[in-house]
């Protein structure tokens, strides 16, 4: 545990995770804050690797990387007359004086408790292990967390469905703002369509 | 130096303060929900190097939960973006100091 690979690595991620995420709350801008927000996730990869937790590595690349930055990127995306100055309300004089706590606390705690023994080496075949053991003593938390993940994605999607009324308000009030031509969306009375209107 | 559990943890706490504070102070309820995925990755952080260094024999049941971490956070995250749209789409601001409806 006392190379000198293993201490680069591991101080270097460490600084590309704290840092892009300070980077998130100076940034002024959104979607900045979402790049440094997928570094950040990346940086944690990373420590999995250097903690040598494989699976758990590629899990998150897989999740937070692939679907939920993608996802948080469409939602600035679709949200385009919100601010996108990522500014801090007035909370933030309490909430750097609770951050400040919970970051000593936490460090008191680490370093002040015994931990007892240590491990030396890594488990091998991890990924075995954990498959196997998601079929067997975890099976049901499995299932639970199957139908937990479909009742959420039922449940954002008839959230985020919008119906016909819905849809020609938005485009409507989108068209006021010159986000979108005038005729974009309603029917046109002239029987040959306008090329490239009607589809959005 | 060696790098042991006790720099894990204290990494962990540092990236949960900050993502504490994203998730209090940012103005932008998308903002606010980047703040829980980073105190949700330190948290998930801290658990897998306790599954690294613990001498137990089922320590990795620790790393299965981390994954039931992650399955959870995403739907929170499908979810969360879903209600940011739907206010959105009624307040025209997904602001969450003028999204104030339910404040007495």
């Amino acid at each position: 545990m006392s190379d000198v690979g293993f201490h680069l690595a591991f101080w270097s991620l460490a600084v590309i995770t704290v840092g892009s995420a300070l980077m998130i709350v100076v940034s002024r801008n959104l979607i900045h804050a979402v790049v440094y927000l997928i570094l950040s996730f990346v940086g944690v990869a990373g420590l999995y690797l250097t903690l040598s937790a494989e699976f758990i590595a590629m899990v998150q690349i897989l999740v937070y990387v692939g679907a939920i930055a993608v996802l948080m990127l469409f939602a600035i995306m679709l949200t385009p007359r919100a601010a996108r100055d990522n500014s801090e309300t007035l909370m933030r004089y309490p909430a750097l004086i609770l951050m400040g706590l919970i970051i000593a606390a936490g460090t008191f705690v680490a370093l002040e408790t015994d931990w007892g023994a240590m491990r030396g080496e890594a488990i091998g075949e991890q990924t075995r292990i954990i498959g196997e053991s998601l079929i067997n003593e975890f099976v049901l938390p499995f299932e639970i967390a199957a139908v937990l993940l479909t009742a959420a994605l039922v449940g954002a999607i008839a959230l985020a469905r919008e119906d016909d009324e819905d849809l020609a308000l938005h485009a409507e009030s989108l068209a006021e703002d010159g986000l979108l031509p005038p005729d974009a969306d309603s029917p046109s009375p002239s029987p040959a369509p306008t090329p490239g209107g009607g589809d959005s | 130096m060696t790098i042991g559990l006790e720099e894990y943890l204290v990494l962990g706490a540092i990236v949960f303060g900050i993502g504490l504070y994203i998730a209090l102070s940012k103005r932008n309820a998308i903002g606010v929900l980047m703040g829980v995925e980073i105190m949700l990755n330190s948290v998930n952080l801290t658990l897998v190097a306790f599954s690294r260094f613990s001498d137990s024999s089922v320590a990795l049941s620790t790393q299965v939960f981390v994954i039931f971490i992650v399955a959870v956070a995403a739907a929170e995250v499908a979810v969360g973006l879903a209600l940011a749209l739907v206010v959105y789409r009624n307040r025209r601001t997904i602001s969450v100091d003028e999204i104030d409806l339910l404040r007495w």
